[in-house]
Protein backbone atom coordinates (compact mmCIF):
# COMPACT_ATOMS: atom_id res chain seq x y z
CA UNK A 1 0.00 0.00 0.00
CA UNK A 2 2.58 2.45 0.98
CA UNK A 3 4.76 1.73 -2.13
CA UNK A 4 1.60 2.02 -4.12
CA UNK A 5 1.10 5.41 -2.79
CA UNK A 6 3.90 6.72 -3.21
CA UNK A 7 4.24 5.43 -6.83
CA UNK A 8 0.39 7.80 -7.02
CA UNK A 9 2.55 10.51 -5.65
CA UNK A 10 5.38 9.68 -8.03
CA UNK A 11 2.99 9.94 -11.00
CA UNK A 12 1.57 12.94 -9.53
CA UNK A 13 5.04 14.96 -9.92
CA UNK A 14 6.01 13.39 -12.91
CA UNK A 15 2.38 13.90 -14.80
CA UNK A 16 0.35 16.17 -12.94
CA UNK A 17 -2.23 13.44 -12.51
CA UNK A 18 -4.50 16.25 -11.43
CA UNK A 19 -7.52 14.39 -10.67
CA UNK A 20 -5.42 11.68 -8.17
CA UNK A 21 -4.11 14.65 -6.51
CA UNK A 22 -7.75 16.36 -5.79
CA UNK A 23 -8.68 12.52 -4.04
CA UNK A 24 -5.48 12.80 -2.22
CA UNK A 25 -5.85 16.11 -0.90
CA UNK A 26 -9.48 15.66 0.25
CA UNK A 27 -8.72 12.45 1.55
CA UNK A 28 -6.05 14.32 2.88
CA UNK A 29 -8.08 17.29 4.60
CA UNK A 30 -10.70 14.70 5.68
CA UNK A 31 -8.00 12.21 7.63
CA UNK A 32 -8.57 9.61 5.81
CA UNK A 33 -5.03 8.52 4.93
CA UNK A 34 -2.66 6.39 6.84
CA UNK A 35 -0.18 7.54 9.24
CA UNK A 36 2.40 6.78 6.52
CA UNK A 37 0.91 8.09 3.68
CA UNK A 38 -0.17 11.00 5.87
CA UNK A 39 3.64 11.50 6.66
CA UNK A 40 4.54 11.28 2.74
CA UNK A 41 1.87 13.55 1.98
CA UNK A 42 3.18 16.44 3.98
CA UNK A 43 6.66 15.71 2.45
CA UNK A 44 5.31 16.22 -1.02
CA UNK A 45 3.74 19.43 0.43
CA UNK A 46 6.68 20.82 1.81
CA UNK A 47 8.73 20.46 -1.33
CA UNK A 48 5.82 21.79 -3.92
CA UNK A 49 4.29 25.15 -3.72
CA UNK A 50 1.89 24.20 -6.10
CA UNK A 51 0.12 21.08 -4.25
CA UNK A 52 0.45 23.08 -1.28
CA UNK A 53 -1.62 26.01 -2.36
CA UNK A 54 -3.70 23.69 -3.84
CA UNK A 55 -4.42 22.10 -0.47
CA UNK A 56 -5.25 25.35 1.37
CA UNK A 57 -7.44 26.40 -1.28
CA UNK A 58 -8.83 23.05 -0.96
CA UNK A 59 -9.40 23.39 2.50
CA UNK A 60 -10.91 27.15 2.34
CA UNK A 61 -13.68 25.73 -0.22
CA UNK A 62 -14.15 22.56 1.93
CA UNK A 63 -15.17 24.70 5.23
CA UNK A 64 -17.04 27.06 2.84
CA UNK A 65 -19.19 24.19 1.36
CA UNK A 66 -19.15 22.93 4.89
CA UNK A 67 -20.80 25.66 6.38
CA UNK A 68 -23.23 26.32 3.31
CA UNK A 69 -24.75 22.14 3.92
CA UNK A 70 -25.05 23.53 8.01
CA UNK A 71 -26.87 26.28 7.09
CA UNK A 72 -28.84 24.63 3.76
CA UNK A 73 -29.60 22.07 6.84
CA UNK A 74 -30.69 24.67 9.66
CA UNK A 75 -33.24 26.68 7.63
CA UNK A 76 -34.97 23.19 6.23
CA UNK A 77 -35.05 22.50 9.90
CA UNK A 78 -36.26 25.54 10.45
CA UNK A 79 -38.98 25.79 7.41
CA UNK A 80 -40.33 22.44 8.92
CA UNK A 81 -40.63 24.25 13.02
CA UNK A 82 -42.17 26.80 11.43
CA UNK A 83 -44.97 24.49 9.51
CA UNK A 84 -46.30 23.73 12.53
CA UNK A 85 -46.86 27.17 14.27
CA UNK A 86 -50.34 28.77 13.59
CA UNK A 87 -49.11 31.88 12.34
CA UNK A 88 -51.93 33.59 11.60
CA UNK A 89 -53.74 33.14 14.90
CA UNK A 90 -50.87 34.50 16.64
CA UNK A 91 -50.67 37.24 14.24
CA UNK A 92 -53.65 38.27 15.14
CA UNK A 93 -53.35 38.85 18.63
CA UNK A 94 -50.10 40.05 18.47
CA UNK A 95 -50.86 43.28 15.86
CA UNK A 96 -51.01 46.41 17.77
CA UNK A 97 -54.87 46.32 18.00
CA UNK A 98 -57.13 49.10 17.01
CA UNK A 99 -59.11 47.91 20.40
CA UNK A 100 -56.20 49.58 22.10
CA UNK A 101 -56.28 52.91 21.11
CA UNK A 102 -60.22 53.15 22.10
CA UNK A 103 -58.55 52.14 25.66
CA UNK A 104 -56.47 54.43 25.50
CA UNK A 105 -59.16 56.81 24.61
CA UNK A 106 -61.15 55.79 27.16
CA UNK A 107 -58.91 56.07 29.95
CA UNK A 108 -57.66 59.12 29.01
CA UNK A 109 -61.05 60.80 28.01
CA UNK A 110 -60.74 63.68 30.53
CA UNK A 111 -57.10 64.59 29.79
CA UNK A 112 -57.75 64.30 25.85
CA UNK A 113 -60.90 66.91 26.81
CA UNK A 114 -59.30 69.40 28.48
CA UNK A 115 -56.60 69.43 25.47
CA UNK A 116 -58.87 69.98 22.95
CA UNK A 117 -60.79 72.71 24.80
CA UNK A 118 -57.23 74.51 25.37
CA UNK A 119 -56.34 74.03 21.37
CA UNK A 120 -60.02 75.96 21.32
CA UNK A 121 -59.13 78.34 23.30
CA UNK A 122 -55.74 79.29 21.92
CA UNK A 123 -57.33 79.20 18.16
CA UNK A 124 -60.27 81.16 19.14
CA UNK A 125 -57.49 84.06 20.69
CA UNK A 126 -55.15 83.74 18.04
CA UNK A 127 -58.20 84.46 15.28
CA UNK A 128 -58.92 87.78 17.52
CA UNK A 129 -55.58 88.79 16.89
CA UNK A 130 -55.23 87.90 13.32
CA UNK A 131 -58.32 89.59 12.76
CA UNK A 132 -57.50 92.92 14.97
CA UNK A 133 -54.59 92.95 12.37
CA UNK A 134 -54.49 94.54 8.90
CA UNK A 135 -51.80 92.60 7.50
CA UNK A 136 -54.37 89.05 7.97
CA UNK A 137 -55.47 90.00 4.94
CA UNK A 138 -52.52 89.82 2.93
CA UNK A 139 -51.45 86.81 4.85
CA UNK A 140 -54.61 84.91 3.78
CA UNK A 141 -54.11 85.86 0.03
CA UNK A 142 -50.25 84.94 0.21
CA UNK A 143 -51.51 81.26 1.30
CA UNK A 144 -54.10 80.96 -1.34
CA UNK A 145 -51.41 81.77 -3.77
CA UNK A 146 -49.02 79.23 -2.48
CA UNK A 147 -51.68 76.49 -2.46
CA UNK A 148 -52.24 77.31 -6.53
CA UNK A 149 -48.26 77.37 -6.66
CA UNK A 150 -47.82 74.18 -5.14
CA UNK A 151 -50.03 72.85 -7.86
CA UNK A 152 -48.63 74.24 -11.15
CA UNK A 153 -44.91 73.82 -9.85
CA UNK A 154 -43.13 72.76 -13.37
CA UNK A 155 -40.98 69.74 -13.83
CA UNK A 156 -38.15 71.41 -16.09
CA UNK A 157 -38.06 68.23 -18.42
CA UNK A 158 -37.76 69.34 -21.68
CA UNK A 159 -40.42 68.35 -24.35
CA UNK A 160 -37.83 67.82 -27.46
CA UNK A 161 -40.32 66.05 -29.44
CA UNK A 162 -42.78 68.41 -29.79
CA UNK A 163 -40.35 70.89 -30.76
CA UNK A 164 -38.24 68.73 -33.07
CA UNK A 165 -41.04 67.33 -34.48
CA UNK A 166 -42.41 70.90 -35.49
CA UNK A 167 -39.05 71.09 -37.74
CA UNK A 168 -38.30 68.01 -38.99
CA UNK A 169 -41.54 66.37 -39.60
CA UNK A 170 -40.25 63.93 -41.72
CA UNK A 171 -38.27 62.36 -39.10
CA UNK A 172 -39.08 58.83 -37.54
CA UNK A 173 -40.02 60.03 -34.17
CA UNK A 174 -39.37 56.98 -32.60
CA UNK A 175 -35.56 57.67 -32.91
CA UNK A 176 -35.75 61.15 -31.08
CA UNK A 177 -35.39 61.46 -27.43
CA UNK A 178 -38.80 62.65 -26.30
CA UNK A 179 -37.85 64.20 -22.79
CA UNK A 180 -34.24 65.51 -21.79
CA UNK A 181 -32.98 66.37 -18.51
CA UNK A 182 -29.51 66.55 -16.96
CA UNK A 183 -27.26 64.69 -14.60
CA UNK A 184 -23.85 64.53 -13.62
CA UNK A 185 -21.37 62.23 -12.27
CA UNK A 186 -21.16 60.90 -8.68
CA UNK A 187 -18.42 58.13 -9.72
CA UNK A 188 -15.21 57.32 -11.88
CA UNK A 189 -16.84 54.57 -13.56
CA UNK A 190 -19.97 55.46 -14.73
CA UNK A 191 -22.68 56.18 -12.62
CA UNK A 192 -24.67 59.53 -12.90
CA UNK A 193 -27.38 61.22 -10.86
CA UNK A 194 -30.54 63.07 -12.13
CA UNK A 195 -33.92 63.85 -10.99
CA UNK A 196 -36.53 60.57 -10.22
CA UNK A 197 -38.66 62.49 -12.29
CA UNK A 198 -36.52 63.22 -15.38
CA UNK A 199 -36.37 58.81 -15.83
CA UNK A 200 -39.46 58.52 -14.52
CA UNK A 201 -41.73 55.79 -16.86
CA UNK A 202 -38.59 56.03 -19.50
CA UNK A 203 -38.66 52.82 -21.85
CA UNK A 204 -34.67 54.02 -22.32
CA UNK A 205 -32.19 56.03 -21.28
CA UNK A 206 -29.34 57.69 -22.70
CA UNK A 207 -26.76 60.27 -21.63
CA UNK A 208 -24.86 62.35 -23.65
CA UNK A 209 -21.20 64.30 -23.04
CA UNK A 210 -20.51 67.63 -23.45
CA UNK A 211 -18.50 65.83 -27.17
CA UNK A 212 -21.67 64.52 -28.54
CA UNK A 213 -21.04 60.62 -27.24
CA UNK A 214 -23.55 58.77 -26.27
CA UNK A 215 -24.29 55.95 -23.64
CA UNK A 216 -27.00 53.66 -22.77
CA UNK A 217 -27.45 53.98 -19.17
CA UNK A 218 -29.92 51.80 -16.47
CA UNK A 219 -31.42 52.72 -14.25
CA UNK A 220 -29.49 51.82 -10.70
CA UNK A 221 -31.59 53.33 -7.81
CA UNK A 222 -34.67 55.45 -7.62
CA UNK A 223 -36.02 57.68 -4.71
CA UNK A 224 -39.22 59.42 -5.75
CA UNK A 225 -39.97 61.07 -2.27
CA UNK A 226 -36.26 63.16 -2.91
CA UNK A 227 -37.00 62.93 -6.43
CA UNK A 228 -33.26 61.39 -7.10
CA UNK A 229 -32.49 58.55 -9.59
CA UNK A 230 -28.89 56.53 -10.28
CA UNK A 231 -28.25 55.63 -13.33
CA UNK A 232 -25.27 53.61 -14.43
CA UNK A 233 -23.54 53.42 -17.72
CA UNK A 234 -23.40 50.45 -19.42
CA UNK A 235 -21.55 50.93 -22.37
CA UNK A 236 -18.19 49.61 -23.43
CA UNK A 237 -17.04 52.18 -25.43
CA UNK A 238 -17.71 54.15 -22.13
CA UNK A 239 -14.03 54.77 -20.80
CA UNK A 240 -13.52 55.73 -17.07
CA UNK A 241 -13.77 59.10 -16.33
CA UNK A 242 -10.62 60.90 -14.06
CA UNK A 243 -10.87 62.28 -10.73
CA UNK A 244 -13.79 64.11 -10.24
CA UNK A 245 -13.08 67.51 -9.67
CA UNK A 246 -15.83 68.80 -7.26
CA UNK A 247 -17.09 67.65 -4.00
CA UNK A 248 -20.46 67.28 -1.97
CA UNK A 249 -20.80 69.56 0.21
CA UNK A 250 -20.90 68.72 3.98
CA UNK A 251 -23.85 71.67 5.84
CA UNK A 252 -26.31 73.45 4.60
CA UNK A 253 -25.51 76.41 2.32
CA UNK A 254 -26.88 80.19 3.51
CA UNK A 255 -29.24 82.40 2.18
CA UNK A 256 -27.08 84.88 -0.53
CA UNK A 257 -24.50 82.21 -0.68
CA UNK A 258 -23.51 82.24 -4.69
CA UNK A 259 -23.89 79.23 -6.68
CA UNK A 260 -24.36 78.06 -10.45
CA UNK A 261 -25.57 75.16 -12.36
CA UNK A 262 -24.27 73.65 -15.50
CA UNK A 263 -27.67 72.07 -17.58
CA UNK A 264 -28.76 71.19 -20.94
CA UNK A 265 -32.08 73.09 -22.05
CA UNK A 266 -30.51 73.34 -25.44
CA UNK A 267 -27.52 70.66 -26.67
CA UNK A 268 -25.17 72.49 -25.40
CA UNK A 269 -24.11 73.01 -21.95
CA UNK A 270 -25.39 76.22 -20.14
CA UNK A 271 -23.95 78.13 -17.41
CA UNK A 272 -26.98 79.71 -14.83
CA UNK A 273 -25.65 81.74 -12.10
CA UNK A 274 -27.31 83.06 -9.27
CA UNK A 275 -27.79 82.57 -4.97
CA UNK A 276 -29.64 80.82 -2.23
CA UNK A 277 -32.51 83.43 -1.94
CA UNK A 278 -34.04 80.79 0.82
CA UNK A 279 -33.39 77.53 2.97
CA UNK A 280 -36.80 75.62 1.88
CA UNK A 281 -38.47 75.25 -1.25
CA UNK A 282 -42.24 75.22 -2.23
CA UNK A 283 -44.63 75.47 0.28
CA UNK A 284 -41.97 75.55 3.05
CA UNK A 285 -40.36 72.23 1.46
CA UNK A 286 -37.51 71.48 4.13
CA UNK A 287 -35.86 69.24 1.38
CA UNK A 288 -35.23 72.00 -1.22
CA UNK A 289 -33.09 74.77 -1.56
CA UNK A 290 -35.03 78.16 -3.43
CA UNK A 291 -32.51 79.33 -5.54
CA UNK A 292 -32.51 82.39 -8.03
CA UNK A 293 -31.33 81.13 -11.17
CA UNK A 294 -32.82 81.14 -14.00
CA UNK A 295 -33.51 77.62 -15.41
CA UNK A 296 -35.55 76.48 -18.42
CA UNK A 297 -36.68 73.07 -19.25
CA UNK A 298 -33.85 70.73 -19.73
CA UNK A 299 -32.36 71.77 -16.56
CA UNK A 300 -33.57 69.14 -14.11
CA UNK A 301 -30.95 67.06 -12.30
CA UNK A 302 -28.06 69.38 -13.08
CA UNK A 303 -25.93 70.17 -10.32
CA UNK A 304 -25.91 73.23 -8.49
CA UNK A 305 -22.58 74.34 -7.18
CA UNK A 306 -20.99 76.78 -4.84
CA UNK A 307 -18.09 79.30 -5.57
CA UNK A 308 -15.61 76.47 -4.11
CA UNK A 309 -17.19 73.90 -6.38
CA UNK A 310 -18.48 72.10 -3.90
CA UNK A 311 -22.60 70.77 -4.73
CA UNK A 312 -25.10 71.43 -2.82
CA UNK A 313 -28.05 70.26 -4.86
CA UNK A 314 -29.50 68.94 -7.56
CA UNK A 315 -32.00 71.46 -9.58
CA UNK A 316 -35.48 70.17 -9.75
CA UNK A 317 -37.92 72.30 -10.59
CA UNK A 318 -39.00 75.96 -10.82
CA UNK A 319 -42.22 77.86 -9.87
CA UNK A 320 -44.23 78.69 -12.90
CA UNK A 321 -45.58 82.16 -11.63
CA UNK A 322 -42.56 83.51 -10.26
CA UNK A 323 -39.54 84.41 -12.42
CA UNK A 324 -36.16 83.67 -10.91
CA UNK A 325 -37.63 81.16 -7.76
CA UNK A 326 -36.09 77.57 -8.34
CA UNK A 327 -35.37 74.68 -6.55
CA UNK A 328 -32.82 72.27 -5.99
CA UNK A 329 -32.93 68.92 -3.70
CA UNK A 330 -30.45 69.45 -0.70
CA UNK A 331 -27.19 68.20 -1.16
CA UNK A 332 -27.60 65.99 2.30
CA UNK A 333 -30.05 64.01 0.08
CA UNK A 334 -27.79 63.28 -2.48
CA UNK A 335 -25.39 61.52 0.05
CA UNK A 336 -28.71 59.74 1.23
CA UNK A 337 -28.89 58.25 -1.75
CA UNK A 338 -25.28 57.60 -1.88
CA UNK A 339 -25.59 55.44 1.11
CA UNK A 340 -28.03 53.71 0.40
CA UNK A 341 -26.28 51.97 -2.42
CA UNK A 342 -24.12 49.05 -2.20
CA UNK A 343 -20.61 51.03 -1.54
CA UNK A 344 -17.88 48.82 -3.21
CA UNK A 345 -19.95 49.32 -6.74
CA UNK A 346 -18.79 53.07 -7.09
CA UNK A 347 -14.98 53.01 -7.53
CA UNK A 348 -13.14 56.79 -7.32
CA UNK A 349 -16.58 58.22 -5.80
CA UNK A 350 -17.38 61.70 -5.06
CA UNK A 351 -15.43 63.04 -1.41
CA UNK A 352 -18.15 64.29 0.92
CA UNK A 353 -17.44 67.40 3.12
CA UNK A 354 -13.71 67.66 1.34
CA UNK A 355 -11.74 70.39 -0.02
CA UNK A 356 -12.72 70.40 -3.97
CA UNK A 357 -10.05 70.49 -6.59
CA UNK A 358 -11.86 74.01 -8.14
CA UNK A 359 -11.45 75.63 -4.96
CA UNK A 360 -10.05 79.42 -6.05
CA UNK A 361 -10.50 78.91 -9.72
CA UNK A 362 -12.26 81.49 -11.49
CA UNK A 363 -15.86 80.98 -13.14
CA UNK A 364 -14.80 80.28 -16.42
CA UNK A 365 -12.22 77.68 -15.08
CA UNK A 366 -14.47 76.30 -12.79
CA UNK A 367 -17.19 75.13 -15.74
CA UNK A 368 -14.37 74.55 -17.83
CA UNK A 369 -13.23 70.96 -15.50
CA UNK A 370 -16.56 70.05 -14.93
CA UNK A 371 -18.81 70.13 -18.02
CA UNK A 372 -16.50 66.39 -18.97
CA UNK A 373 -18.14 65.59 -15.54
CA UNK A 374 -21.97 66.93 -17.12
CA UNK A 375 -24.41 64.98 -18.79
CA UNK A 376 -27.44 65.04 -21.10
CA UNK A 377 -29.91 62.81 -20.17
CA UNK A 378 -32.19 62.29 -23.22
CA UNK A 379 -35.12 59.85 -22.24
CA UNK A 380 -37.13 57.83 -24.81
CA UNK A 381 -40.54 56.89 -24.25
CA UNK A 382 -42.45 54.76 -27.26
CA UNK A 383 -46.11 55.74 -25.42
CA UNK B 1 -52.00 25.75 18.51
CA UNK B 2 -51.29 28.49 20.23
CA UNK B 3 -48.13 28.88 22.31
CA UNK B 4 -47.62 29.88 25.76
CA UNK B 5 -43.96 31.66 26.40
CA UNK B 6 -44.13 30.36 29.88
CA UNK B 7 -44.99 26.51 29.42
CA UNK B 8 -43.04 25.12 26.40
CA UNK B 9 -39.82 27.35 26.42
CA UNK B 10 -36.76 25.08 27.06
CA UNK B 11 -34.02 26.02 29.17
CA UNK B 12 -31.19 27.77 28.08
CA UNK B 13 -28.48 25.02 28.88
CA UNK B 14 -30.93 22.86 26.57
CA UNK B 15 -30.87 24.13 23.96
CA UNK B 16 -26.77 25.11 23.86
CA UNK B 17 -26.47 21.44 24.00
CA UNK B 18 -29.00 20.71 21.25
CA UNK B 19 -27.01 22.95 18.97
CA UNK B 20 -23.98 21.51 19.82
CA UNK B 21 -25.51 17.85 19.05
CA UNK B 22 -27.11 19.13 15.99
CA UNK B 23 -30.77 18.01 17.63
CA UNK B 24 -33.85 18.43 15.76
CA UNK B 25 -35.94 18.70 18.67
CA UNK B 26 -34.17 21.12 20.47
CA UNK B 27 -34.48 23.14 17.72
CA UNK B 28 -38.24 22.69 17.03
CA UNK B 29 -38.30 23.67 20.79
CA UNK B 30 -36.53 26.90 20.74
CA UNK B 31 -38.22 27.68 17.31
CA UNK B 32 -41.40 27.34 18.83
CA UNK B 33 -40.36 28.98 22.16
CA UNK B 34 -39.26 32.76 21.14
CA UNK B 35 -40.86 32.65 17.83
CA UNK B 36 -44.02 34.89 19.28
CA UNK B 37 -41.35 37.57 20.70
CA UNK B 38 -39.75 38.52 17.84
CA UNK B 39 -42.99 38.15 15.30
CA UNK B 40 -44.48 40.63 18.04
CA UNK B 41 -41.37 43.04 17.55
CA UNK B 42 -41.95 43.10 13.84
CA UNK B 43 -45.69 43.32 13.58
CA UNK B 44 -45.64 46.61 15.71
CA UNK B 45 -42.80 47.89 13.78
CA UNK B 46 -44.03 48.18 10.29
CA UNK B 47 -43.47 44.50 9.25
CA UNK B 48 -45.96 41.20 8.55
CA UNK B 49 -45.62 37.49 8.91
CA UNK B 50 -43.19 37.33 6.26
CA UNK B 51 -40.53 39.59 7.40
CA UNK B 52 -40.83 38.38 11.23
CA UNK B 53 -40.17 34.47 9.81
CA UNK B 54 -36.95 35.95 7.54
CA UNK B 55 -35.58 37.72 10.74
CA UNK B 56 -35.99 35.03 13.28
CA UNK B 57 -34.39 32.49 11.31
CA UNK B 58 -31.58 34.67 10.65
CA UNK B 59 -31.66 35.42 14.04
CA UNK B 60 -31.56 31.72 14.87
CA UNK B 61 -28.24 31.04 12.06
CA UNK B 62 -26.47 33.62 13.79
CA UNK B 63 -26.67 32.25 17.25
CA UNK B 64 -26.11 28.78 16.04
CA UNK B 65 -23.06 29.62 14.38
CA UNK B 66 -21.99 31.71 17.75
CA UNK B 67 -22.81 28.53 19.35
CA UNK B 68 -21.05 26.21 17.23
CA UNK B 69 -17.36 28.51 16.93
CA UNK B 70 -17.77 28.11 20.85
CA UNK B 71 -17.12 31.30 21.91
CA UNK B 72 -20.63 31.30 23.77
CA UNK B 73 -20.87 32.39 26.92
CA UNK B 74 -24.42 32.35 28.62
CA UNK B 75 -23.98 35.64 30.09
CA UNK B 76 -27.55 36.67 29.16
CA UNK B 77 -30.31 35.10 28.56
CA UNK B 78 -31.14 33.19 25.05
CA UNK B 79 -34.04 35.13 24.73
CA UNK B 80 -32.37 38.15 25.02
CA UNK B 81 -29.53 37.47 23.31
CA UNK B 82 -32.24 36.39 20.07
CA UNK B 83 -34.79 39.18 20.67
CA UNK B 84 -31.47 41.85 20.74
CA UNK B 85 -29.79 39.91 17.05
CA UNK B 86 -33.45 40.20 15.43
CA UNK B 87 -34.31 43.40 16.86
CA UNK B 88 -30.68 44.18 15.53
CA UNK B 89 -31.29 42.96 11.95
CA UNK B 90 -35.22 44.49 11.64
CA UNK B 91 -33.72 47.78 11.85
CA UNK B 92 -30.96 47.20 9.49
CA UNK B 93 -33.51 45.81 7.11
CA UNK B 94 -36.27 49.13 7.91
CA UNK B 95 -33.11 51.78 7.02
CA UNK B 96 -32.50 49.44 3.85
CA UNK B 97 -36.42 49.99 2.79
CA UNK B 98 -36.09 53.79 4.05
CA UNK B 99 -38.83 53.51 5.89
CA UNK B 100 -38.77 55.15 9.45
CA UNK B 101 -36.52 53.55 12.41
CA UNK B 102 -35.96 56.15 14.83
CA UNK B 103 -38.80 54.81 17.40
CA UNK B 104 -38.98 51.12 17.37
CA UNK B 105 -41.40 49.94 19.82
CA UNK B 106 -39.09 47.29 22.54
CA UNK B 107 -40.49 44.75 24.35
CA UNK B 108 -37.64 43.43 25.69
CA UNK B 109 -34.26 44.34 27.20
CA UNK B 110 -31.39 44.92 24.73
CA UNK B 111 -27.96 43.87 24.10
CA UNK B 112 -25.08 45.09 22.18
CA UNK B 113 -24.71 42.27 19.35
CA UNK B 114 -23.18 44.90 16.19
CA UNK B 115 -19.86 42.27 16.41
CA UNK B 116 -21.67 39.01 15.94
CA UNK B 117 -23.61 40.63 13.28
CA UNK B 118 -20.52 42.15 11.45
CA UNK B 119 -19.41 38.70 11.65
CA UNK B 120 -22.66 37.17 10.19
CA UNK B 121 -22.47 39.41 7.46
CA UNK B 122 -19.06 37.65 6.64
CA UNK B 123 -20.66 34.27 6.69
CA UNK B 124 -23.83 35.39 5.51
CA UNK B 125 -22.06 36.74 1.90
CA UNK B 126 -19.76 33.15 1.59
CA UNK B 127 -23.42 31.49 1.91
CA UNK B 128 -24.95 33.85 -0.89
CA UNK B 129 -21.77 32.96 -3.32
CA UNK B 130 -21.44 29.43 -2.73
CA UNK B 131 -25.25 29.32 -3.35
CA UNK B 132 -24.70 31.18 -6.50
CA UNK B 133 -21.70 29.60 -7.83
CA UNK B 134 -23.33 25.96 -7.32
CA UNK B 135 -26.98 27.48 -9.16
CA UNK B 136 -24.37 28.86 -12.37
CA UNK B 137 -23.13 25.33 -12.24
CA UNK B 138 -25.75 23.54 -13.95
CA UNK B 139 -26.70 20.04 -14.22
CA UNK B 140 -25.96 17.32 -13.46
CA UNK B 141 -22.79 18.78 -12.06
CA UNK B 142 -25.06 20.59 -9.59
CA UNK B 143 -26.87 17.24 -8.20
CA UNK B 144 -23.11 15.59 -8.39
CA UNK B 145 -21.82 18.09 -6.21
CA UNK B 146 -24.70 18.32 -3.74
CA UNK B 147 -24.94 14.52 -3.53
CA UNK B 148 -20.88 14.49 -2.35
CA UNK B 149 -20.66 17.13 -0.17
CA UNK B 150 -24.02 18.21 1.17
CA UNK B 151 -25.47 14.73 1.17
CA UNK B 152 -22.63 12.73 2.03
CA UNK B 153 -23.37 10.08 -0.79
CA UNK B 154 -20.45 7.88 -2.11
CA UNK B 155 -19.17 7.44 -5.21
CA UNK B 156 -20.83 4.57 -5.63
CA UNK B 157 -23.99 5.49 -5.02
CA UNK B 158 -23.29 8.85 -7.66
CA UNK B 159 -21.96 6.75 -9.98
CA UNK B 160 -25.10 4.26 -9.79
CA UNK B 161 -27.53 6.91 -9.66
CA UNK B 162 -26.42 8.76 -13.07
CA UNK B 163 -25.44 5.75 -14.03
CA UNK B 164 -21.73 6.21 -15.11
CA UNK B 165 -20.44 2.64 -16.37
CA UNK B 166 -17.50 2.80 -13.90
CA UNK B 167 -16.38 4.42 -10.82
CA UNK B 168 -13.51 6.28 -12.51
CA UNK B 169 -15.97 8.05 -15.09
CA UNK B 170 -17.67 9.00 -12.23
CA UNK B 171 -14.60 10.25 -10.70
CA UNK B 172 -13.90 12.29 -13.80
CA UNK B 173 -17.08 13.58 -13.89
CA UNK B 174 -16.95 15.12 -10.50
CA UNK B 175 -13.51 16.61 -10.65
CA UNK B 176 -14.36 18.39 -13.43
CA UNK B 177 -17.50 19.68 -11.89
CA UNK B 178 -15.51 21.15 -8.55
CA UNK B 179 -12.82 22.76 -10.87
CA UNK B 180 -15.36 24.83 -12.02
CA UNK B 181 -17.22 25.01 -8.85
CA UNK B 182 -14.12 26.51 -7.24
CA UNK B 183 -13.34 28.51 -9.87
CA UNK B 184 -16.94 30.49 -9.84
CA UNK B 185 -16.45 30.11 -6.00
CA UNK B 186 -13.19 32.27 -5.62
CA UNK B 187 -13.94 34.28 -8.73
CA UNK B 188 -17.05 35.23 -7.40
Amino acid sequence: MFTAFEEIILSIMKMRNDIELEAIIEDYLKGKLTPEEHAAFEQLRNNDQIVDHKVVAHKVFLESMAQYANILQLKERMDAAHAQIDVETLASELRPHPSKLVKLWKNNRSAVAIAASFILLTMVSLYSIQSNNKQAGTFEAMSKDMARIKTTQNSLIRDIKSREANKNSNNNSNNRARFGGTGFAISGNGYIITNYHVVRGADSVYVQNNKGVSYKVTSFYNDPQNDIAILKINDESFHRLPNLPYAIKKGSSSIGEQVFTLGFPKDDVVLGDGYVSSKTGINGDTLAYQVAIPVNPGNSGGPLLDNNGNIVGIINGKENKTDGATFAVKSKYIMEALNAIPQDSLSRRVTYGKRSQLQGLKRNKQVDKIQDFVFMIKVYNNN
Amino acid sequence: MSIKLSSSVPTDREVVLGILNNSIEALNKLYAAYFPMVLQLILNNNGDEDDAKDVYQEAIIVLYNKVRSGNFELSSKLKTYLYSVSRRIWLKKLTQQRKKTNNIADFEDILVVEDDLEQHEQKDLQFDKMKIALESLGEPCKTIIEDFYIHNHSMQDICEKFGYTNADNAKTQKYKCLQRLKKLFFQS
